[in-house]
């Protein structure tokens, strides 16, 4: 039997507001997401993915709808309330690492545990070293991120996000500032990673390779969702991802 | 604030990453205490010998019988204006020029904590007569013990003794000695004012620097003078000593309220060398917080600049779930750190340079080797810096720390 969605959104509608100017960015958007499960989210620049992977984040309220974390409304929570649903469930891996380059690269990895104290580091430590290894980083523990190359430093980011085990991991365009390789590189490992850890991936990516990789892709039009595709066992030539590709700006 | 394993390892890391930083800062901090602690200390010293070569070694506050004096009709509250003279109505409620029921009074200052030392004194003029020569000196009759800690004699000993004064001895300046050609254990007498005459032994000889100390006065115990004064059990004044001998003036007028004497203190003995030493320490305050201000200005601007350099790591590190709370104590604490480590330097290198210049010793005006600066290390003193530091160190943490805490994560992975 399955628990909970991991993630459920309910009617998310959001409204950025600058003064007298309303700008409407999301509309009224539902789905769930099933733990274990590989989301991509396309769409357009500026078609409000950020925006969307913000809110389920908890980094930004919806301005209408809920979002619902394992099953618990979460993002009407208060700032410290969002932050602990942050730091206890979810993992985050954005276009630039942000590693802090006063730490290790062990020790920027084991950042997340750091905050929930050195017992809980402690206990992570073995685990985060294994990981590091495993996206190739085991002689880099000790380097700083300054010594690293660009994939690399976003290889440590992506075993960030791990640390705390999180339900969920949330990537906007992990692999936008790489070039195609490393790229491809940190995309296969967050695609291997998820299916050995069961961990719930959404990312958001301009890549549409990636996204066929997917086993499921939330296409975003002008603030709506356009397709839900489900399940990557979906033959290819009838993937609406490649219909919608077609004729998409990108 | 979170003391957490987190906050602090993050602290100490941005600390020892920008050493250079850090060591410059805590640089400031160390001057600005070391500061305060050599100011306030050699200053301070420096004042209190020239109090005391200016006044003599006295008391910092005498409280001695009230004068019979006539208050002017103008002085009195309005009511009162129809008398003309109201001299004659003062009740004077003791005799006119000694204390009579002395040791009360002494216990009931004693009891006040803002007395150091309490000494009762009985003093006035009397002749001393050795061989044919006859010469006017003053006695002050003491308890050596007590009186030592306000004159003291004990210390300044050429030869003999003070403090195990007997009846029958008496302790006086070398200067005086060689005027009429004495020495220790030779035998004087005084004659006092009503013919009362005492005979007795030099049983110490001492040399402070303080002419009027040195030339004409002589040390008995307080019986032997009560008894050539002709005190009976009276005495003629009380001496006290305040730890903080600014404030000598406004304990003694506080004072003066209280009992039925007249209270005076050095500062209104000697009006002008106050006013000079009050613009001097009002001139080194201002050089000290100028100093407190600009270590505090240090440790905000390094701060300042650290916040805007990580900018978005701190965005991250929220974004990742660090709480308000977490960001801002990190940098209050490294503000702390900062200020703490520059007191772990400037404290100790105060101290050292104090202790240095406590060694150094010249010719006196008397000639006497004696050391240059007047040193006392106030633990006290070291504290109040310590503690001005630390918390000019986290106030000025305080305003970087909190826009570190403000900072948006949204922001941060939008304006990429
Ligand atoms: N703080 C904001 N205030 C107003 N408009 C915003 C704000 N943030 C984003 N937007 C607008 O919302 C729309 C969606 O932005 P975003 O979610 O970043 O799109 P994407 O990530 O798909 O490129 C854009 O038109 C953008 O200009
Ligand atoms: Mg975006």
């Amino acid at each position: 039997m399955r628990g909970p969605p991991v993630i459920e959104l309910r009617g998310v509608g959001k409204v950025y507001r600058t003064g007298e100017v309303e700008t409407p960015v999301l509309f009224d958007i539902s789905f769930p997401v099933q733990r274990g499960e590989f989301v991509a989210i396309v769409g357009g620049s500026g078609s409000g993915k950020t925006t969307l992977l913000n809110i389920m984040g908890l980094l930004d309220r919806p301005t209408s709808g809920q979002v619902l974390i394992e099953g618990e409304e979460a993002s009407h929570l208060d700032e410290l309330g969002r932050a602990q649903v942050r730091r206890e469930r979810l993992g985050f891996i954005f276009q630039f690492h942000y590693l802090l380059p006063e730490f290790t690269v062990l020790e920027n990895a084991l950042m997340p545990c750091r905050m929930k104290g050195s017992d809980f580091e402690a206990a992570q430590e073995a685990r985060m070293r294994q990981l590091l290894h495993t996206v190739g980083l085991g002689d880099k523990l000790r380097n700083r991120p300054g010594q690293l190359s660009g994939g690399q430093q976003q290889r440590v980011a992506v075993v960030r996000s791990l640390a705390n085990s999180p339900a969920l991991v949330l990537a906007d365009e992990p692999t936008g500032n790489l070039d195609s390789r490393s790229g491809r590189v940190v995309f296969d490992l967050m695609r291997s990673l998820s299916r050995e850890s069961g961990t719930t991936f959404i990312m958001v990516t301009h890549d549409d390779d990636f996204a066929l990789e997917a086993d499921r892709v939330i296409r975003i039009k002008d603030g709506h969702i356009q397709h839900l595709a489900t399940g990557a066992g979906v033959a290819k030539a009838t993937n609406p991802l490649r219909l919608a590709a077609s004729n998409s700006p990108v | 604030m979170k003391f957490s394993y987190f906050t602090l390892s993050v602290a100490l890391r941005h600390l020892r990453y920008g050493v250079g930083q850090s060591l410059l800062t805590i640089g400031v901090v160390a001057i600005s205490v070391l500061l305060i602690v050599y100011l306030r200390t050699v200053i301070g010293g420096t004042q209190v010998r020239i109090v005391n070569n200016v006044t003599g070694v006295i008391a910092h506050i005498v409280m001695e019988p009230a004068e019979r004096t006539p208050i002017g009709a103008w002085r009195l509250p309005a009511e009162d204006r129809q008398a003309l003279y109201v001299g004659e109505t003062v009740k004077l409620p003791r005799a006119l020029d000694k204390i009579d029921d002395w040791p009360q009074w002494v216990q009931a200052l004693e009891r006040d904590p803002q007395f150091t030392v309490v000494s009762p004194v009985a003093t006035g003029n009397v002749f001393l007569f050795r061989s044919a020569r006859r010469q006017a000196v003053r006695v002050t009759g003491v308890l050596p013990d007590r009186h030592d800690r306000i004159v003291n004699i004990e210390s300044n000993l050429v030869e003999g003794r003070f403090l195990q004064l007997i009846a029958g001895e008496v302790v006086l300046g070398r200067k005086l000695a060689d005027q009429i050609g004495i020495r220790l254990r030779d035998k004087l007498r005084l004659v006092g004012p009503g013919g009362q005459a005492l005979s007795v032994t030099v049983g110490g000889i001492y040399q402070t620097g303080f002419g009027s100390l040195d030339e004409g006065q002589l040390f008995l115990t307080l019986r032997d003078a009560q008894s050539v004064l002709e005190l009976g059990s009276s005495i003629s004044n009380i001496a006290l000593r305040v730890p903080e001998i600014f404030a000598a003036e406004t304990i003694a007028e506080r004072l003066a309220v209280r009992v039925p004497f007249r209270v005076r203190s050095w500062i209104s003995d000697n009006p002008s060398i106050f006013s000079t030493l009050d613009a001097q320490n009002q001139t080194i305050n201002l050089v000290l917080i100028s100093t407190i201000v600009a270590a505090g200005f240090g440790i905000g601007s390094i701060l300042i600049m650290s916040v805007t350099g990580k900018y978005r790591e701190i965005g991250i590190l929220k974004a990742m779930g660090a709480t308000p709370p977490e960001i801002q104590s990190i940098f209050v604490i490294e503000g702390f750190l900062l200020a703490v480590l520059g007191c772990g330097v400037g404290i100790p290198a105060g101290i050292a340079l104090l202790q240095a210049l406590s060694r150094v010793r010249a010719p006196g005006p008397d000639g006497r080797i004696q050391s240059v600066f007047l040193i006392e290390i106030d633990p006290a003193l070291l504290a109040a810096a310590a503690m001005v530091a630390v918390s000019v160190g986290v106030v000025a943490a305080f305003f970087p720390a909190r826009r570190a805490a403000g900072i948006d994560p949204m922001e941060v992975i939008r304006g990429a």
